[in-house]
């Protein structure tokens, strides 16, 4: 039986009831951690989510077909897993936001880059809201990206000398000029 | 023999000792030859046999495990070599010698779910799905067999009976008595809480916990503090079926 959601197919292991219970032995639990890494990085590059509230419903921290559901403690032990390893970032101090970077600042700074050569727009300059959500993102990866993710990947590009951020003319948004 | 006194009378006695042997060793020879000959005719008629079954040998999983059968009682191991007659003649070395490989390797992959001990049936299942492309059908026999010749490789590789069902072991754990009483407590459900082990095993609560918290340091077990209830429940993949999808999918 392969549980389900939505389109996303569901490991095995999210039916096995003790994988919900943080594991008191060391070995065990590392295991456990690395499936729900998996599992976590697995549905927010699929599904698109880029952040996390520990404290919010999510699909993945409980399974109504066993009944059971991760506790807080689990739920940021695995995703401070994920940010030891640079595939996530806490947003605030006390560990309740957590932005999941299934794609590092640098591999999205590299898809940009792309993105960039692949359009042409070696030398054009774009808004960050244009780069998120205009025609020409439309079918990459960055339609729909998440702005703080896109922002850090821009800011790196920007230390690299490969764009300039400044102040568009519209108060909430910032173009970019893209020099590759 | 009646005793005549003298040299004479002791000397007539070892002449017919002689002759008694003698001729107990002719037939004891007799005989061996006669069973020799049996044998080799048997031997022969059972190499032309597997030469005309070849493929039902091949193909046909029941029919391997009585040729096997057959071959045990005439004192032929078809697997002892990869080269001579029976491995030539049938390929059969090779088979379980794939077989030996991919349950090594199916073990491997499911170790980190099961703690090293596997059901059998599971084990076979994931080695069907794993050959799928193949198309010998495998049977539990022929896992057993594969197993048995894995012995080779160090004291790794194990078959223990826990009640009614057979677990392959990878790892050198030993489970005692107790340990196996709990796994056997626990086919039922696939979980076993502390309340339970008491009930059934007769156990004090201290030892109950000591041989879980043993099986749960083995990494055999897990614990899940999630249900109603608020009883813990001690879990045990290496006798629920959960790792066949974890297993195919590594």
């Amino acid at each position: 039986m392969m549980q389900k959601l939505g389109d996303f197919k569901l490991p095995a292991f999210f039916n096995y009831p003790p994988y919900f219970t943080l594991q008191p032995v060391r070995d065990t639990r590392e295991k456990q951690i690395q499936l729900w890494k998996e599992l976590i990085l697995d549905y927010c590059r699929t599904q698109k989510v880029f952040l996390i509230l520990l404290e919010e419903e999510f699909p993945l921290f409980s399974n109504p077909v066993i009944e059971r559901s991760l506790n807080n403690e689990a739920r940021e032990t695995f995703l401070s897993a994920l940010v030891s390893e640079g595939r996530a970032e806490w947003l605030d101090k006390g560990h309740r936001k957590c932005l999941i970077l299934w794609h590092r600042i640098q591999d999205w700074a590299d898809i940009i880059l792309g993105f960039v050569k692949d359009n042409g727009l070696e030398d054009s300059v774009m808004t960050v809201e244009e780069i998120r959500l205009g025609i020409e993102s439309r079918g990459t990866e960055l339609h729909g990206m998440d702005r703080t993710i896109l922002m850090r990947a821009l800011k790196l590009l920007e230390h690299k000398g490969k764009v300039a951020i400044f102040k568009g003319t519209s108060a909430d948004d910032e173009g970019v000029k893209f020099s590759v | 023999m009646r005793r005549r006194p003298g040299i004479g009378g002791l000397q007539s006695a070892a002449v017919a000792r002689d002759q008694y042997r003698l001729l107990g060793e002719n037939v004891a020879k007799l005989r061996t030859d006669l069973m020799k000959e049996q044998l080799a005719t048997f031997r022969s008629q059972l190499e032309d046999f597997a030469r005309k079954h070849k493929n039902d040998i091949r193909k046909n999983p029941t029919f391997r495990s009585q040729f096997h059968e057959m071959c045990a009682k005439v004192g032929v191991d078809p697997l002892a070599s990869n080269k001579g007659f029976w491995a030539e003649l049938l390929g059969i070395g090779d088979f379980y010698y794939e077989l030996g490989v991919q349950i090594v390797e199916i073990c491997l992959a499911t170790r980190p779910h099961n703690g090293g001990l596997i059901n059998l049936q599971e084990l076979c299942n994931l080695l069907r799905q794993r050959r799928k492309s193949n198309r010998e059908a495998v049977s539990e026999d022929d896992c057993l067999r594969a197993i048995s010749k894995l012995k080779v490789l160090g004291n790794g590789y194990e078959v223990i009976s826990v009640g009614k069902k057979k677990l392959v072991r990878s790892v050198p754990t030993e489970l005692n008595k107790d340990h196996n009483q709990i796994l056997e407590l626990a086919q039922a459900q696939g979980f076993v809480t502390v309340d339970e082990v008491e009930r059934h095993l007769s156990w004090t609560s201290g030892r109950a916990i000591d041989v879980l918290d043993i099986l749960l340091e083995e990494g055999l077990a897990m614990v899940d503090d999630g249900h109603r209830d608020r009883k813990r429940r001690y879990w045990f993949p290496c006798v629920s079926s959960i790792s066949s999808s974890l297993g195919a999918d590594s």
